[in-house]
């Protein structure tokens, strides 16, 4: 009797212990999305985090249940690449009562886009309703290079509004890209830095 | 009859019962995520099947904070065409402008993208695509004349039921209305060509 019981309770801990276990690897958190952090095949440049596979054939298991659950279509992998950061260059996490700079290079694309969104990956609501910026619109200086603003507060040049109360990440989307899901070392280098610069 | 206890402490006797809970939290765990892409009410497909009737080109609301699903670019514009193999082949025909982004990519009914293309897959602007079954191929080859090529993209699609994502990027934040324009001129529905 006490034999049966015992054997019933392991049963429930195990299954519920299995089942939170998958809840805790699709169910974005609050922090900005647990679940992905999980997912095998992703590809760290800087702060910089992309999974090239989930769009392919071979898409991993917890790739496919994370998309199902929340009703996310990725990109293919011959339409582009997407990458996150929650973090700056330093591997700071976004903070929004910070400015933030994002310079450097960005891999060949035919087209890019770079975005804020809320750590469920909503776009972030701000007084200008814009929270992107695609390279048509992009503004280089002399020597061809660039760099992007992000802030709270209007900036002259590229700058790419953030909303100050609210926590977000960036998003890097690579359109029509060389990069293939082959090549999967996309070097720091090549990938833009996000610099802090001053906190209110 | 029981067991000499060597060590003479708890764990002897926890620790098999330890090991079997976390045996049935491992298959418990791996069997409900590979589940999940046929279990989960809230999928692509379920959202844009309460959106759209299958064979034609849909909009879909543009990405903004409150609508959109999760990670979607604000900078598109987004529409999609529903497919059911079963009534038979679909066919996909574009005039595609040059320069103009355009992604198309191919969903199963859970969530596998089985194919994906942009505009350069185009040539000389225009887009013909085929979407079929494995049986609906056969049928379709045999009707083809023997002395040329065929002049469609033939794709077999994984699962009877699925639909194509089109994404057309707005350059400029005034063009999203141009972008929904590309989308909407595309023809996506059951090939008038093919016999049943």
């Amino acid at each position: 009797m006490l034999h049966t019981l015992k054997m019933l309770v392991i049963a429930v801990a195990g299954l519920w212990l299995g089942l939170a276990g998958t809840y805790y690897a699709v169910e974005r958190g609050e922090d900005g999305g647990v679940g992905t952090s999980f997912l095998f095949g992703a590809v760290k440049a800087g702060p910089w985090t992309g999974w090239p596979k989930s769009g392919t054939r071979d898409a991993d298991p917890y790739a496919r249940a994370l998309y199902a659950r929340n009703g996310e279509t990725p990109l293919g992998i011959t339409e582009g690449l997407s990458f996150l950061a929650r973090a700056d260059s330093s591997g700071a996490p976004l903070n929004p009562a910070c400015d933030y700079v994002l310079s450097g290079a960005i891999p060949p694309a035919r087209f890019w886009t770079l975005s804020a969104a809320t750590p469920h990956g909503k776009p972030l609501p701000t007084s200008s309703n814009r929270n992107g910026f695609t390279s048509s619109e992009l503004l280089r200086s002399a020597d061809g290079g660039f760099e992007i603003q992000i802030s709270a507060s209007a900036r002259p040049g590229n700058w790419l509004q953030v909303n100050g109360g609210q926590p977000f990440l960036l998003m890097l989307r690579l359109y029509d890209t060389a990069l293939s899901a082959n090549a999967y070392s996309v070097v720091a280098q090549a990938m833009p830095s996000i610099v802090k610069e001053h906190c209110r | 009859m029981r067991l000499k206890d060597p060590v003479g402490n708890a764990a002897f006797h926890t620790l098999p019962w330890i090991v079997g809970c976390l045996f049935i939290a491992g298959v418990v765990h791996i069997g409900s995520i590979f589940a999940m892409p046929r279990l989960a009410p809230q999928d692509a497909f379920a959202r844009i099947s309460t959106l759209a009737q299958p064979h034609k080109v849909v909009l879909l609301p543009a990405t903004t904070p409150e609508s959109g699903a999760p990670f979607d670019d604000p900078a598109l514009a987004q529409g999609v065409c529903r497919y059911d193999l079963s009534q038979g082949p679909v066919r996909l025909r574009a005039t595609l402008p040059p320069d103009a982004l355009m992604l198309i990519s191919f969903h199963a009914r859970h969530g596998q993208i089985f194919y994906s293309m942009t505009d350069r897959s185009a040539t000389h602007g225009k887009l013909d695509v085929l979407l079929v079954t494995r049986q609906q191929l056969d049928a379709v080859e045999a009707n083809d004349p023997e002395d040329e090529l065929p002049q469609d993209l033939r794709i077999i699609a994984p699962t009877q039921e699925g639909f194509l994502l089109f994404r057309a990027l707005a350059e400029y934040p005034g063009e999203l209305a141009d972008a929904r324009d590309r989308i909407q001129s595309l023809s996506c529905g059951l090939d008038k060509d093919a016999k049943p």
